[in-house]
């Protein structure tokens, strides 16, 4: 029961991180219909950027609260820009392509970040001190202690928060409402004077910030990272995106969840060396059975 | 039923909320153009989708007459329609494909032939003269339609090289290679000047005389409509409100509302 | 162009300077290097710098020339140029590439090393050829090719060294098994959109990757299988210690025992194995199914319109290449001598990918051209390795920009009314 429960835990954690890169990808689709596949690397990168930070804050003497809002802003500045260079120079010229254009193309930029990280920070992981001490203990005379540490619990309260600042980005602000109508008709958004390019490369910066918190939060959960983070961590995050149902942002904070859960239970529970091979076996069976997750809307073609 | 080709009874297309078609039933002949009219998005490209297998039908059937075998064109799904119960179609935005040839266009609709001859691709990669032979055979029906049409001279160009009404009129050849017995065509004359059009007249007029096949036709243009058509269907929000010769359609007071609207 | 544009162009270089701060000063600028107490930051101004000022002067240059009223379209010249010399001269090309690939080994510059970088170029010429069946002929994105390769590698990994079959009885079983893959790992996902069939295929991929690397009773898991034998010459073997009774090449020929001697043959092996690829796909393209992959590429929904069974289609294209991709894997096998799960990435199939799309797809010059300098020249440059991988992403971002279709864009139809166009 306890060691369930620390498992339910951790899962939650980690889907925190899956979620937050999953609205990337399911933002990106909902609104030009394609997969962004260099989203996970953009994710990478941010967690990159909060490692150097890092190292750079923890130079000077300042408290560790500030330092977090500070490496919180930067890494989200600077990833941002990541972001939205490679929507200009690599997505947005091939809009009217044929359909596979995009898709290559945002395979090769997945390689050229890969390998530019690879390049320009070495090849080795990169690894720091914890900066967060400190737990509180559940269960403490039973066999197994369930441990929650402040840690995990800045990072939920972190993730809720900017869900609740993003739902009422999307729901009620301009841009949320311009960002809703591209996704149903650009066409006819442009015609009612809404700058769709504008738009499209705000949900870019959007989405690249987000993923860049996510990276922030892998450093301090994790402590250890390499330029193949991304890889990984972004077919996951895209699992989630569709399994939550492609397009939903609730759906991909839904999904970030179960595919956290279902990886830390099957760690736990039954195999650590299979635990990739579970999440991509989801990834198979929910778009071959499933495309339209659970809060997605269902897509029919004209004939 | 011997000179009904096809029998649509109780046809209902629902969208979630939305009825697309509503308890449609109607007939179309043997050797006859049988014509869909209505305004637009009264549902006539759905029933085609519907016929065709590309939508399954929420209620209703659909019957075909194959030469005295019925077909009950709901059990068949997209391509099998076409394969097994030869009903042909074209499209409302033509559906060529464009960076193949205009002779390997009409190959292509021959594939299920071909690929029986061919043996399943076993004959042809060993190059078997059965599969060469048959081969030649649909280069040859190719070159037939292609007369007809007077494309020949540009057999190998690309496909969608060619100006909008040769492409037009490729499609319906294309249809026609694959021996259909119902060729529906959904609005054949849009976009076709006169001149085209009376041409387009001349050839579904041939493929009935000559193919005794039955026709079904999506049309706005009236003039082809009334040249050609021998049965009219006219449909309004996916409602049938007349059905008869184009003479009488012409003449029905509900047809003229549905159409021009009515008199205040 | 007069000083508004040039005020504009200022203030785009200055812009464009100032988002390529942000990118590289972080990243590039820098770089934390490992020590005993943990990570320091080791500072890169001066390669920092100079990708700036690139950013910022290439910016400038380029509003610089779409300012101007005749633009200068180096790319694109260089393309066209590239795509004039090649059409038409597609037998020519043909011919003189065979004749070439068939001498190659016995030309006086090639030494044991570049006969090595002729073999792994021709081994993704396979490749290539092979994915162009799925990728290029039937236009279905299929990222997790290496899975294919992987399968015929250790089928026949396996079945050599557990029976003790020779490479010959091994290659055809292994390709069948590559090809029952196929049809098993198609059949469920080849209904789905191309984007979403690109992930899948990636994530079948995967999990073949990591089944391999943890099924250690079976594929002996990152340890990989070694002692794979190597093909024989008629019955003689390449070695210097012959079993009994075996014969050798060496002595059957009255010549003294070389290691090259191997080597040479394996090319002529791999040779004939991606020409008989060739010879196939160039045969089926004129067969009905050919066509039809050709159809469904350009529009699903028409093909099933007159009759073609789409699932069927696919399912042929995809187990056909799958077949390739295994023979290419036996034979990687069989000249490695060993195998193990690292051989068979992601990274594997993009570049895969990555040639099949360069080259235009489809075009099977354009195949042979595109891996020659992905793999031959790269691997020529080898200081350049880190660079590598960064100017392959690059190619592949730059050829969707400028030419989606390929270097080689232009499409021979397979079968002519009037006789062949000059």
């Amino acid at each position: 029961m306890e060691y369930f429960l620390q498992q339910t835990i951790n899962g939650v954690t980690l889907g925190s991180i899956y979620g937050l890169i999953a609205i990337g990808y399911t933002m990106v689709y909902g609104i030009i219909g394609m997969i962004n596949f260099a989203h996970g690397d953009i994710f990478m990168v941010g967690a990159f950027i909060a490692l150097i930070s890092f190292i750079i804050f923890g130079l000077t003497g300042i408290a560790l609260p500030i330092v977090l809002l500070l490496v919180l802003l930067i890494s989200m500045l600077f990833t941002a820009c990541y972001g939205w260079s490679v929507e200009k120079l690599a997505y947005k010229p091939l809009r009217g392509s044929f359909r596979l254009a995009p898709l290559i193309s945002a395979l090769g930029m997945s390689i050229v970040l890969q390998n530019f990280v690879q390049v320009a920070q070495g090849a080795r992981t990169k690894a720091i001190h914890p900066l967060f001490s400190g737990k509180l203990e559940f269960f403490k005379d039973s066999d197994f202690v369930v441990i929650l540490s402040y840690l995990q619990i800045f990072m939920v309260f972190l993730t809720v928060g900017l869900m609740i600042l993003f739902t009422y980005l999307i729901t009620k602000t301009d841009l949320g409402r311009a960002q809703r109508a591209c996704e149903q008709d650009k066409t006819m958004a442009s015609l009612l004077g809404i700058n769709v390019d504008r738009t499209i490369s705000v949900t870019f910066i959007l989405g690249s910030a987000l993923a860049s918190v996510a990276g922030m939060m892998f450093v301090l959960y994790y402590g250890v990272i390499d330029f193949r983070i991304g890889f990984l961590a972004g077919l996951k995050a895209f699992t989630a995106a569709v399994l939550g149902g492609i397009g939903s942002l609730p759906g991909a904070m839904l999904g970030g969840l179960i595919i956290g859960l279902i990886e830390t239970m099957w760690s736990g529970y039954v195999s650590v060396e299979y635990k990739d091979v579970a999440a991509f076996s989801i990834l198979v069976i929910v778009l071959i059975f499933f495309p339209t997750g659970f809060l997605g809307k269902p897509d029919i073609e004209k004939v | 039923m011997n000179e009904q080709l096809l029998v649509v009874n109780n046809l209902t297309m629902k969208f979630g909320g939305l009825i697309a078609i509503d308890n449609l039933s109607f007939s179309a002949n043997k050797n006859q153009i049988t014509s869909i009219i209505g305004p637009n998005g009264a549902g006539k490209t759905t029933v085609f989708n519907c016929l065709t297998g590309f939508y399954k039908p929420t209620s209703g059937n659909m019957i075909l007459n194959k030469e005295g075998k019925l077909i009950p064109l709901n059990d068949y799904t997209d391509f099998k329609i076409a394969k097994y119960a030869k009903v042909a179609r074209t499209f409302q935005n033509i559906r060529l494909f464009p960076a193949m040839s205009v002779l390997e266009n009409l190959l292509v609709a021959q594939h299920n032939d071909l690929m029986r001859a061919s043996g399943f691709s076993i004959f042809g990669l060993l190059n078997l003269k059965r599969y060469r032979y048959k081969e030649r055979q649909a280069v040859e029906k190719a070159k037939y339609w292609l007369d007809i049409i007077g494309l020949t001279s540009r057999a190998d160009d690309d496909a969608g090289d060619l100006p909008y009404g040769d492409q037009r009129k490729l499609e319906i050849i294309r249809a026609m290679c694959i021996d259909p017995k119902l060729l529906c065509l959904d609005e054949p004359a849009a976009g076709l000047n006169p001149k085209e059009s009376s041409e387009l007249n001349k050839l579904l007029e041939f493929i009935k005389n000559d193919k005794k096949i039955g026709i079904l036709l999506i049309e706005h243009d009236m003039s082809v409509v009334m040249e050609i058509s021998d049965h009219v269907v006219v449909l309004n929000y996916g409602k049938k409100i007349f059905e008869g010769t184009p003479q009488a359609t012409t003449q029905n007071k509900e047809v003229i509302e549905a159409y021009l609207g009515s008199e205040e | 162009m007069n000083s508004e544009d040039l005020k504009k162009n200022i203030k785009d270089s200055l812009f464009t300077g100032l988002i390529s701060l942000a990118l590289f000063v972080p990243i590039v600028g820098l770089r934390t290097e490992i020590q005993k107490e943990g990570l320091y930051i080791d500072p890169q101004w001066g390669s920092t710098f100079i990708l700036v000022a690139i950013c910022v002067i290439g910016r400038f240059l380029i509003n610089l020339n779409s300012q101007r009223s005749e633009k200068i379209n180096v790319l694109g010249k260089f393309s066209s140029g590239v795509s004039n010399f090649f059409s038409g001269k597609g037998k020519q090309f043909a011919i003189t590439g065979i004749l070439f690939a068939i001498v190659f080994p016995f030309l006086p510059f090639t030494d044991r090393y570049i006969l090595d970088v002729g073999i792994m170029v021709l081994t993704y010429i396979m490749l290539g050829w092979g994915l162009n069946i799925v990728v290029g002929l039937a236009g279905l994105l299929d990222l997790g090719y290496v899975a294919f390769y992987a399968v015929g590698a250790y089928s026949f990994a396996l079945i050599s060294t557990t029976f003790g079959w020779s490479f010959w009885v091994c290659l055809p079983l292994a390709g069948m098994f590559a090809a029952f893959f196929g049809i098993l790992l198609g059949f469920p996902v080849l209904r789905l959109r191309g984007d979403y069939l690109a992930i899948v295929t990636l994530g079948f991929g995967e999990i073949i990757r990591i089944v391999l690397i943890n099924w250690y009773d079976f594929t002996n898991g990152p340890d990989g299988i070694g002692g794979i034998p190597r093909p024989s010459f008629f019955g003689l073997e390449f070695t210097n210690n012959p079993k009994e009774g075996v014969e050798t090449f060496h002595s059957f020929f009255n010549l003294e025992f070389s290691n090259v001697h191997k080597m040479i043959f394996l090319y002529y092996v791999i040779l004939v194995l991606a020409l008989i690829t060739n010879y196939f796909t160039l045969r089926i393209r004129r067969l009905p199914v050919g066509r039809a992959w050709e159809a469904l590429r350009e529009d699903e929904i028409a093909c099933k319109s007159l009759g073609v069974n789409p699932t069927n289609t696919k399912l042929t294209a995809f187990a056909i290449g799958a077949m390739f991709g295994g023979f290419a894997g036996s034979f990687f096998a069989t000249k490695q001598g060993f195998i193990s799960p690292e051989s068979f990435t992601f990274i594997e199939s993009a570049i895969i990918v990555a040639i099949v799309v360069l080259g235009g797809m489809g075009s099977q010059t354009g195949v042979v051209l595109a891996a020659i300098f992905l793999i031959g020249f790269t691997e020529i440059f080898r200081e350049l390795e880190q660079f590598r991988m960064i100017a392959f992403g690059l190619a592949m971002v730059l050829i969707m920009l400028f030419k989606p279709k390929g270097i080689l864009e232009h499409r021979e139809p397979t079968i002519t009314l009037h006789g062949e166009k000059k």
